[in-house]
C-alpha cells in the first residue's frame, strides 16, 4: 500500500510538470475541402461528428485549431499523420 | 465519371470513369510519384507535401524531418502508384470500372489531396518574372486548374458516398 501511495504521488507530481504540454495545432490552408478535414479529424483521431466539425470550422475559421494535446512525442505522430494526410500542422509547447 | 457507393451494402466506393479521365489521373498520379520521387529539396510543391513540424525552430524541424520524411514520402508514392496503376492502360471497352474499400479510397483521397497541393502551386508560377503575356504558360495553367478543379470535384464525390452528412 506504501508503495502504491508513493507511485501515486509521483504521479501527480508527473502532472505538475506537464502542466505545459505539447500541442497539435493544424492551420488552414486554401486547398483542402472542409468535408475532407472533418473526415480526417474524426476518422484519425476518433472525434464524433460534432467535435470533428467543430474542429473543422475552428480551422477555417480562425486560421488554425488545436486538435490534440500531451507529450511531444504523441503530438509529433499526429502531426506526421496530419502531413501524411495532406494537412498544414505543427507541433508547439504550451499555449501556441 | 461516376462515383457510387458499392453494391451489396459494402462500404466504400465504386468510380467509372470515362477512358480520358482514366489516362488523364494515370498521367497525374505518374507526376506526382515524380514530384516525390525526383523534387529538388527547394521545389515549393514538396513544402507543400512535406511541411516543417517547427517552422520556428530550425533544429527540431530538421530532426522532425530526419525521423518522418522517409515514411512519408513512401506512403504518398504508394498512393500515387496504386492510382496510376489502377487508371493505366485502359482497355477499349469506353470506361473504366474501379472499386474501392474504405482503406483503397483512403489512399485516393490522400493522393488527390497532395495532386491539388501540387497543381496549386504550379498554377501561376512563372508568372512573376512574365514581362509579356506567354501563350504557352496560359494554355498550361488553364490546363492546371481544370485538373485542380476536376480533381476537387472527384475527391468531393468520393467523400459524399464514405461519408454521407444526412445519416
Amino acid at each position: 500500500m506504501t508503495a502504491t501511495l508513493e507511485e501515486l504521488d509521483l504521479d501527480l507530481a508527473a502532472q505538475g510538470a506537464a502542466e505545459v504540454p505539447w500541442r497539435a495545432i493544424v492551420w488552414d490552408d486554401p486547398i483542402n475541402l472542409m468535408s475532407y478535414v472533418s473526415y480526417v479529424f474524426r476518422s484519425y483521431f476518433g472525434y464524433p461528428r460534432d467535435e470533428a466539425e467543430r474542429l473543422m470550422l475552428l480551422v477555417h475559421n480562425e486560421g488554425r485549431a488545436v486538435v490534440a494535446s500531451g507529450h511531444r512525442e504523441a503530438m509529433e505522430r499526429h502531426v506526421q499523420a496530419m502531413h501524411g494526410y495532406g494537412l498544414q500542422a505543427t507541433v508547439v509547447r504550451g499555449e501556441g | 465519371m461516376i462515383v457510387a457507393g458499392r453494391g451489396g451494402g459494402g462500404e466504400g466506393v465504386r468510380l467509372v470513369l470515362e477512358t480520358e479521365e482514366a489516362m488523364l489521373l494515370s498521367e497525374l498520379a505518374d507526376q506526382v510519384d515524380s514530384v516525390l520521387l525526383l523534387g529538388e529539396p527547394d521545389d515549393p510543391a514538396l513544402g507543400r507535401l512535406l511541411p516543417s513540424a517547427y517552422p520556428d525552430d530550425a533544429e527540431a524541424s530538421a530532426e522532425y524531418t530526419r525521423y518522418t520524411r522517409e515514411s512519408l514520402v513512401d506512403g504518398k508514392r504508394q498512393a500515387a502508384q496504386r492510382v496510376r496503376d489502377a487508371t493505366a492502360a485502359p482497355a477499349g471497352s469506353g470506361v473504366v470500372e474501379i472499386e474501392l474499400d474504405q482503406s483503397e479510397a483512403w489512399g485516393w483521397l490522400t493522393f488527390l489531396t497532395d495532386l491539388r497541393l501540387i497543381l496549386a502551386e504550379r498554377v501561376g508560377v512563372d508568372d512573376l518574372d512574365d514581362d509579356e503575356p506567354d501563350v504557352d504558360a496560359e494554355t498550361r495553367d488553364d490546363y492546371l486548374r481544370a485538373a485542380y478543379e476536376w480533381a476537387g470535384f472527384v475527391q468531393g464525390s468520393m467523400l459524399e458516398v464514405l461519408d454521407p452528412t444526412d445519416g
